[in-house]
C-alpha cells in the first residue's frame, strides 16, 4: 500500500455514509436481488422519486454539488451532518460531488447515484467525462444503468487530474468488511480490480441480497499542494454464489437431447 | 445463378451484418442504455448483452409492467402516469417497426438468424430435416406465441407489480429467453447459463430457460426455426402489422390450387399463403417477411414483397429457375456427402 495514501487516514477526511431513510433504499439492506438488467432497477433504486438523504461526517466547510446527467450542478447544504438529496425528476446516473480545499489540501469525495425521473436523454459518459473535481477517480464504465458493482467481479477505473490521466499512481481499495486492495495506474491512469468476495456467512445456493460500501482513494502532490480522492460506491454479493454453471451446463445438454429426439421424431412423422 | 441475384444469399447478408452489428457493436453506439439505437427494438437483441447495440421492446415491457403499472394500481397511483412509459416504448417500437414491419425477424432478429445457421449446418451434415411441419402440428403451436405474450410478457410482470406474485415473476420471458443465453455467450460470458436456486420460481424458470436454449439448438437441425414459432416478439408483430410498409401481397392465379410450391418454402410453414385465394395482403401472422415463397413461387407477379404498395420484389418464372437450379446444388453439397440425406426433393429448404 501506498504511504501517502494510508497516512491520508490521518489528516482532515470526510466520512459520507448512505442513510437508509426508506428500508431497503440505497443501503446495504436490500428489499431484492434480481440480476436483471432492468428489473433490478426496481430494487437497487427502489424506484423512489423522492428525496434522498446522506450522512456526511466532518464536513466543516465543504462545498456539495449534485450533478445532474446533463451536467447542471445542484448546490446542496448540509444540515446536521444530513444532505438531503432533492428529486431531480431526471432519470439516470448522478454524481454527489463534495470538495473541501484547506490551501494545502484538496479534498474529493464523489459517489455516483441512479435517481429517477423522465428519460434524461443523456448518456452517462457524459458525467464520467466531465471533469467534476480537479483530482477524481472515475468508473470506466460506471455499472451500466440497472446493474451493480458486485463481489469478485473486476472492474476499471481511470484517475484524472485536471482531466488528464495520471500513469503511475497508487490506488487502494477499502471494502466495509475490511478488505484492502491495491493498485497502480498505467499510462492511461487506468487500474483494475476484483472486488472482494468478502460477505460474512455467505451460504453457497441461498440468494443473498446483502451490499456493502467500498471506496477507492488515490494522493496525489502538485504544486505544493496536497490531493486527495476518494470514490465510494456499493456492491453486492455476487450471484454466482447461489447460481450453478454446471447444473445450467447439464440442463442445456438435457434439452439438447430432448430436441435431437423431437427432432428424429418430427423427420418420421413427416415422411 | 449469381449469388448477388439470389435474395436468400442477399438476405444472409444483411442478417450476418445485423446479428454483428446487434450483438457486439455497443463499441459503435456506447456502453450505456441510454447510447443504445432505440431500447425498443422489434427483435430479440438481448438488454443482458453488455456489448450489444440495442435491446429488445420485452424488456421495458416487461419491467414498466412490474414497476410501473403494476405498482401504481397496487398503490392507487395515477394510472396514466403508471402507463405512459410503456406508451412510449410502444410509439418508438412502432416507429422502428412501421419502417420494416416483421422483417425484423426474417432479416434483422440474432435469434432468428442463429435459427437458420443451425439448420444450414444440419444441411452441410447431411441430415435428416423435416420439410413442413404436419398442418395439424403447425396449428396446435401456433397460440403458444400469444400465451407467452400475454403471460409472460404482460401478465405475471404486472402481477409482481401489483404484488400479487412475488418479484422473481416480474422478468418471467427474459428468464427463459434464449436470446439471453445465445448472445452472452456470442460475447464468451458464460454468466447466463445458469440455475438459479434463489427461490422456486427462479429456479424452474431458469431450469427451463437452458432447456429450451439446449432444444431449440439441437431442433434447428432438422426443424427451421423452432424457437421463432412460439416466439411472444412474432405475436407482439402480428398485432401491429397491418401498420407496416413492407407487406407480402398475393395476385391468385387459378394454378395456385394445384401448386403449393410457396408453402413448401415458407421456414414457418404458412400454408395459408398457398391456400389464400381472396385477400391480397397475406402477410399473416407468422410471417417473418424472408421472401422464401416469393423466391419459390413460379408464375410472374402472382406473390410480391411490397413496400408502401410498391413492388419491390416479384415472383418472376425465370427467377424461380435459376433459384431452383442453385437449390439443387446447395442441397446436393454437404460437408459429409450425403447426399441422400436432406429433405432435397422439392429443392426449397434454405439457404
Ligand atoms: S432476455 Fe430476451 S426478452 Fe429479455 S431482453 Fe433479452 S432478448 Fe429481450
Ligand atoms: S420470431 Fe424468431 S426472428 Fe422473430 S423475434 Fe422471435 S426469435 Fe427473432
Amino acid at each position: 500500500m501506498h504511504n501517502s495514501v494510508s497516512a491520508a487516514g490521518a489528516m482532515l477526511l470526510l466520512a459520507l455514509a448512505l442513510t437508509a431513510p426508506q428500508p431497503g433504499a440505497q443501503s446495504g439492506a436490500l428489499q431484492n436481488d434480481n440480476h436483471t438488467p432492468l428489473a433490478a432497477a426496481g430494487q437497487a433504486h427502489s424506484h423512489r422519486r423522492g428525496a434522498m438523504k446522506l450522512l456526511l461526517e466532518n464536513a466543516e466547510g465543504a462545498q456539495i454539488n449534485l450533478w445532474k446527467p446533463d451536467l447542471t450542478r445542484l448546490p446542496l447544504t448540509i444540515e446536521h451532518g444530513i444532505v438531503t438529496l432533492p428529486a431531480t425528476g431526471v432519470d439516470n446516473y448522478h454524481a454527489l460531488v463534495i470538495e473541501r480545499d484547506w490551501g494545502y489540501l484538496h479534498e474529493t469525495l464523489i459517489r455516483y447515484l441512479y435517481l429517477h425521473g423522465k428519460p434524461s436523454g443523456h448518456s452517462t459518459s457524459e458525467l464520467t467525462a466531465a471533469e467534476k473535481s480537479s483530482f477524481e477517480i472515475v468508473p470506466d464504465p460506471v455499472p451500466r444503468e440497472h446493474q451493480h458493482y458486485r463481489s469478485d467481479q473486476q472492474w476499471r477505473f481511470q484517475v484524472r487530474f485536471k482531466g488528464a490521466p495520471v500513469a503511475h499512481l497508487p490506488v487502494e481499495l477499502l471494502s466495509s468488511y475490511g478488505s484492502r486492495l491495491s493498485a497502480v495506474s498505467d499510462e492511461r491512469g487506468l487500474v483494475e480490480l476484483r472486488l472482494p468476495d468478502d460477505f460474512p456467512q455467505i451460504e453457497t445456493g441461498r440468494r443473498d441480497r446483502r451490499g456493502a460500501e467500498f471506496t477507492l482513494s488515490a494522493e496525489l502532490s502538485k504544486g505544493g499542494i496536497t490531493y486527495q480522492t476518494r470514490l465510494y460506491a456499493e456492491y453486492r454479493v455476487n450471484p454466482s454464489h447461489w447460481h450453478s454453471l454446471e447444473l445450467g451446463i447439464l440442463a442445456g445438454g438435457i434439452g439438447m437431447l430432448a430436441g435431437g429426439l423431437i427432432g428424429r421424431l418430427a423427420v418420421r412423422s413427416s415422411r | 445463378m449469381s449469388p448477388w441475384k439470389n435474395v436468400s444469399v442477399l438476405r444472409k447478408l444483411v442478417q450476418l451484418g445485423a446479428f454483428l452489428f446487434l450483438v457486439y457493436g455497443g463499441s459503435l453506439t456506447g456502453y450505456y442504455l441510454e447510447d443504445k439505437l432505440s431500447g425498443a427494438l422489434p427483435a430479440l437483441s438481448c438488454a443482458y448483452d453488455m456489448q450489444g447495440a440495442d435491446l429488445c421492446t420485452l424488456i421495458p415491457f416487461q419491467h414498466q409492467m412490474d414497476h410501473r403499472l403494476g405498482e401504481a394500481i397496487a398503490g392507487g397511483g395515477n394510472l396514466m402516469l403508471g402507463l405512459m412509459p410503456t406508451l412510449i416504448t410502444l410509439a418508438t417500437f412502432l416507429i422502428l417497426f412501421a419502417v420494416l414491419n416483421k422483417a425484423f425477424c426474417g432479416w434483422i432478429c440474432p435469434l432468428g438468424t442463429f435459427q437458420e445457421l443451425l439448420h444450414n449446418l444440419g444441411q452441410k451434415l447431411g441430415l435428416q430435416r423435416v420439410e413442413s411441419l404436419p398442418s395439424a402440428t403447425v396449428q396446435r403451436i401456433r397460440p403458444v406465441k400469444w400465451l407467452i405474450l400475454l403471460l409472460l410478457v404482460f401478465g405475471l410482470p404486472l402481477l409482481a407489480g401489483i404484488g400479487w406474485v412475488n418479484h422473481d415473476l416480474g422478468d418471467p420471458f427474459c428468464k427463459i429467453c434464449p436470446s439471453r443465453i445465445l448472445t452472452t455467450l456470442a460475447n464468451a460470458e458464460s454468466t447466463e447459463l445458469y440455475v438459479d436456486s434463489a427461490s422456486s420460481s427462479t429456479l424452474v424458470l431458469s431450469i427451463l430457460a437452458n432447456l429450451l436454449f439446449g432444444v431449440m439448438i439441437t431442433l434447428a437441425l432438422t426443424v427451421r426455426q423452432p424457437f421463432c414459432r412460439i416466439c411472444p416478439m412474432l405475436a407482439l408483430h402480428a398485432v401491429f402489422r397491418k401498420l407496416g410498409m413492407p407487406r407480402l401481397v398475393k395476385h391468385a392465379v387459378p394454378r395456385c390450387d394445384r401448386c403449393g410450391l410457396c408453402a413448401k418454402a415458407c421456414p414457418m410453414d404458412i400454408r395459408e399463403i398457398h391456400s389464400e385465394m381472396q385477400k391480397r395482403d397475406v402477410t399473416f401472422e407468422d410471417c417473418t417477411l424472408c421472401g422464401r415463397c416469393v423466391e419459390f413461387c413460379p408464375d410472374k407477379e402472382v406473390l410480391q414483397l411490397r413496400y408502401l404498395g410498391f413492388p419491390v420484389f416479384s415472383a418472376d418464372p425465370a427467377y424461380f429457375k435459376q433459384r431452383k437450379q442453385a437449390q439443387r446444388h446447395w442441397e446436393n453439397t454437404t460437408l459429409l456427402d450425403r447426399r441422400k440425406s436432406g429433405t432435397g426433393k422439392a429443392g426449397i429448404t434454405p439457404p
